[in-house]
């Protein structure tokens, strides 16, 4: 698999050095290590992958992936020293897909990446519905009647997910199995996360979900179809 | 209803008993106005006393000298007339008699005795004042002896009259010689009431109680508002100490006046203050150590994630290296690998040093997670040729738990255990009761002495300088462990003996516990277990994680 990824870090060392990493699996790679020129570079690039540093000079890593999920669902991934901080927690709610605590080690880095640029794998029928929110999952569409609503590749996987095995509770470890590709126990902040940017998208009331239902102590699963 | 009344009576002995013992307002009024009673019963009953005995005297000189002159008045009369010759006469003189007393005395309660043996036969019996309540029972007869044997002197008594409503009134009697020429001798006693005196003396007594009464109510409430004054700033002192003990840094006195209490509220004002604004220090200090940490955590993190990168392609790429470049990438890999645990590690121990770790607490089963770490460690076990054996918990072991901790910790001792353990079976056992889950790691492997296992918990301590060590380690392990375990308010034993082995048993609370009692024994009793039979019954929920198998292993 090839993709072309843009790194943003200003530690231009480490940056070459994941660019090392990256080329030997067969990625392209770009480089950028100001912040304040990130979402141009970005825009320029058009990459398939962000590889975000959260503390940057010019402009803070959490700025940039709001301003570049305005305009785009593009896979990001923040890189971060610090896991305990609530940085994480603001970058995924910035629109970050997935984070990486440094030092991470090569074989994890190129699985992460891999694991957002990977097509999506529909089981089940083309189209899925959950509540009133139908999910066209071959042309990567959901609408709720004529009304498309826009979500990240992420989303999308974690709403098919949900979507394809209505009768199933998810837990939070098989949420972040199935669409994060994580096979141990890992941050379930994740997925708290994107299930409220998730529910902010397509839910009418995100206070009184339909589409996704928490259920309490276990984890999530589709709402009934309507 | 007798046990309410009961209660009752003895909330109404206990109330003041309680107010005595925490108030000093009230024991001080209590005081004042006891004390203040006792002067002013014993003043009152000292004037009495005084004023009585006073106006009895003045009263009875002037009784005296009232009698004196009477009785003088009519013996000169008696003598200046002639002396009687008949009955008729006598008759006469007597009754003239009676009128001078009556007249010159200032009472009526006039008696005259005839004295038998110096009177004559012509003497009339007695003579008294018409309606006299003086009657010769009311005489003693040391007092008659004493008028009979001295008649120049006069000799007097305190005696009780029969009173209008029945009320004995004293009175004194007074009595003295009368002489009747040719007659004969009289005893005259003249008696007078001291109803006036007593009368002065009860309206002198019921002012004095009324004064004194009041005094000690104007007393007790001088001292209450006295004492209210100083008591009050004093209770405000000690609450404004006790908001301060409570964590209020900003407690503060309100300063009125220049006087002592005010300088005890300035003197509280500043040691406030300089606690607050040592504290705040403090805390500031706290701050900088965490952004420090949090810094140094960025700094290195960075080029050690470059370091650990090219380590890694240069560790995949040693196949096409000659081998002494090989066996460098290899010691470059793994040291990088021992370095980023040392530093997490470090990194680790200055969070709980700028007490800056927080729990993300979960309710989870501890057999569950006993048994995944030990599912972890299966691979290392095996390395290792140990067996793992794990007993779950019988009941409910649920508790509050961060699982990442619980298990770094469950991580680090069955490890040490497998790398300790001389290749001998190593136990993991989970208990609980009502109070604490727990779980037991033992291994019988070297054992540690005694001083040794006292240390096992301080920083970068290891019990063999020379200890081969296969697993590595920060030598931080088991002060994160115990971190670990008492920011989720348990505990970490461990007992050890040479040759025999050591048994760690983490103790945690069920929620809030203060008191705890680990479900676990510390010392290790194989024999007394296998004999009663009670490890029959918890062998259902043993599993075997890991036996290692002679044939496959070597």
């Amino acid at each position: 698999m090839t993709g072309r990824i843009l790194v943003v870090d200003d530690d231009t060392a480490l940056a070459e050095m994941i660019g090392i990493v990256l080329m030997g699996d067969g990625f392209e790679t770009s480089f950028c290590a100001d912040g304040a020129l990130a979402v141009d570079a970005w825009r320029v690039q058009k990459p398939d992958l962000v590889l975000l540093d959260l503390m940057l000079p010019g402009k803070d890593g959490i700025e940039i992936c709001r301003e570049i999920r305005e305009e785009s669902g593009v896979p990001i991934i923040m890189l971060t020293a610090r896991s305990d901080t609530t940085d994480v927690v603001s970058g995924l709610e910035a629109g970050a897909d997935d984070y990486m605590v440094k030092p991470f080690n090569p074989k994890e880095l190129v699985a992460r990446i891999r694991t957002r640029l990977r097509p999506l794998s529909p089981e089940g029928g083309k189209t899925l519905r959950v509540a009133d929110v139908e999910i066209d999952v071959v042309a990567h569409e959901v609408r709720r009647g004529d009304e498309s609503i826009a979500l990240t590749p992420l989303e999308f996987e974690l709403l098919v997910a949900l979507a394809s095995k209505p009768q199933q509770v998810f837990t939070r470890e098989q949420l972040l199995e199935q669409v994060w590709g994580y096979h141990y126990k890992a941050d379930t902040r994740l997925v708290n996360v994107h299930v409220q940017r998730l529910r902010s998208k397509v839910e009418v009331d995100p206070d009184n979900p339909r589409v996704v239902m928490t259920v309490r102590g276990v984890g999530y699963r589709a709402g009934a179809t309507a | 209803m007798s046990g309410t009344l009961g209660g009752r009576l003895l909330s109404l002995i206990r109330r003041p008993m309680r107010a005595w013992r925490h108030s000093l307002l009230f024991r001080t009024v209590v005081i004042a106005a006891g004390a203040t009673t006792l002067a002013i019963v014993i003043g009152t009953v000292w004037a009495t006393l005084a004023i009585q005995s006073d106006l009895l005297g003045a009263r009875r000189d002037q009784i005296l000298a009232d009698t004196k002159r009477a009785v003088d008045f009519t013996q000169t009369a008696v003598y200046r007339q002639a002396a009687p010759t008949d009955r008729a006469a006598v008759q006469q003189l007597r009754n003239s008699m009676t009128d001078n007393l009556a007249t010159a005395s200032s009472t009526n309660l006039i008696l005259g005795l005839p004295i038998p043996g110096a009177s004559t036969a012509d003497a009339p019996a007695s003579f008294t004042l018409y309606g006299s309540a003086l009657v010769e029972s009311m005489l003693s007869d040391g007092l008659r002896e004493q008028v009979r044997t001295r008649p120049e002197t006069q000799w007097y008594q305190s005696i009780a009259l029969p009173g209008e409503d029945g009320r004995p009134v004293p009175a004194i009697v007074v009595g003295q010689q009368l002489e009747m020429p040719n007659v004969g001798v009289y005893e005259v006693y003249l008696a007078y009431p001291l109803d006036d005196v007593s009368e002065t003396v009860r309206f002198v007594q019921g002012a004095l109680w009324v004064m004194g009464l009041s005094l000690v109510v104007i007393v007790g409430g001088i001292v209450w508002l006295v004492m209210r004054s100083v008591a009050t700033p004093v209770a405000d002192v000690s609450r404004a100490s006790a908001r301060l003990a409570a964590g209020d840094l900003a407690a503060r006195l309100e300063v009125t006046g220049e006087n002592e209490l005010a300088t005890l509220a300035r003197a509280f004002n500043r040691m406030a203050d300089s606690l607050e604004s040592q504290i705040r220090e403090l805390a500031e200090l706290s701050l900088v150590q965490q952004r420090f940490v949090s810094d140094v955590s960025h700094e290195l993190r960075t080029p050690l994630t470059t370091i650990r990168l090219a380590a890694g392609v240069l560790h995949g790429e040693r196949e096409g290296f000659d081998p002494i470049t090989a066996r460098s990438a290899e010691l470059l890999y793994d040291q990088v690998a021992r370095f980023e645990v040392l530093l997490a590690d470090l990194l680790e121990i200055s969070r709980y040093d700028a007490g800056s770790v927080e729990l993300s607490l979960e309710e989870i089963s501890m057999s569950d997670v006993a048994e995944q770490v030990a599912e972890s460690l299966r691979q290392v076990a095996w390395e290792h040729d140990t067996e793992l054996h794990f007993t779950g918990a019988m009941g409910d072991d649920v508790i509050p738990m961060d699982p990442r901790r619980i298990r770094r910790i469950l991580r680090n001792l069955v490890g040490n255990a497998i790398e300790h353990g001389e290749m001998q079976p190593i136990d993991i056992t989970v208990a609980q009761n009502e109070t604490a889950v727990a779980v037991g790691v033992r291994d019988h492997g070297l054992g540690m002495r005694p001083e040794d296992s006292a240390r096992v918990f301080d920083r970068f301590w290891r019990a063999d300088p020379s200890r081969k060590r296969t697993l590595g380690g920060s030598g931080l392990g088991l002060a994160i462990a115990l971190g670990d375990a008492r920011l989720h308010g348990g505990t970490i034993e461990v007992w050890s003996q040479l040759g025999v082995g050591t048994h760690f048993v983490v103790t945690l609370p069920r929620g809030e516990q203060s008191e705890m009692e680990s479900p676990i024994r510390l010392e290790p009793q194989e024999q007394i277990e296998a004999a009663d039979g009670s490890a029959a019954g918890s062998a259902t929920r043993e599993t075997l994680v890991v036996r290692h198998d002679q044939e496959e292993g070597t």
